[in-house]
């Protein structure tokens, strides 16, 4: 298939904490040329990355900074970056 | 003021910049400390990760929640990051008002939202092993008071 430059967007995803341990990776550049849910990139990156631990529920997602839920739809051309990681525990 | 940063903090001057107005009426000020934790109570010490650009984003968003609740006339967050050891201060927040009761649910309610919608995540390091602290339920369940 032939992807021209303008269809196909470049996303950063970062990981952090104990989910970037395991992955032993700080983050994976993607081409995307369609929009996907946070489900379905976890699911695509599962595969990818040949790493199930991304499928385990405990695992959330930003999408440029701000927390996102499974449905939340990425929208290539417009989001740069998307993050998964553990629940947090500052405070 | 938020900021999120390694160095340590003075609360003394971070009340100082809360009582700059001369309508302040009270102060609420809370500090979290690295404790001891099982049997590494003596030897404990932190690693306190963070998404740069998203943690200080849930901050604003939490400030800018309570100013919208609360009549208050400035908030201090420092939240620090990085290697922490026991009795290190953690987090500092302060919330300056015309009256008490405004001052302390702002503060309660951003520590509260902290602890749960802050892009932070705390390792327990001891001399044998280090673990990625998990969320508590009871941290989550806390945001239903508000």
């Amino acid at each position: 298939m032939d992807r021209g430059v303008l269809d196909v967007a470049d996303m950063k995803v970062v990981f952090f904490a104990s989910l970037k341990e395991t992955l032993n990776r700080d983050s994976v550049d993607v081409q995307l040329d369609s929009s996907l849910t946070v489900a379905d990139l976890k699911h695509y990156l599962a595969e990818h990355l040949q790493q199930p631990v991304l499928l385990d529920k405990t695992v959330k997602a930003a999408i440029d900074f701000d927390f996102a839920r499974e449905t939340d739809v990425i929208d290539p051309a417009r989001v740069k970056e998307v993050a998964f990681f553990p629940p947090v525990t500052g405070g | 003021m938020i900021s999120v940063q390694q160095e340590d903090f003075n609360v003394q001057a971070l009340y100082d910049e809360l009582c700059i107005a001369n309508i302040t009426g009270a102060v609420a000020m809370f500090v979290g400390r690295v404790r001891g934790f099982g049997h590494a109570a003596s030897s404990a010490s932190f690693f306190l990760e963070h998404y740069p650009g998203m943690t200080e984003r849930n901050i604003e968003h939490i400030v800018a929640q309570a100013k919208q609740r609360w009549t208050l006339l400035d908030v201090q967050v420092v939240h620090r990051v990085g290697e922490l050891s026991i009795n290190d201060q953690i987090v500092f927040v302060g919330v300056a008002s015309a009256h008490r009761a405004d001052a302390f649910a702002a503060c309660d309610f951003i520590m509260d939202y902290l602890k749960s919608r802050a892009a932070f995540w705390k390792k327990e390091i001891t001399p044998e092993e280090s673990n990625w602290v998990e969320a508590k339920q009871s941290d989550e369940d806390s945001l239903s008071r508000w």
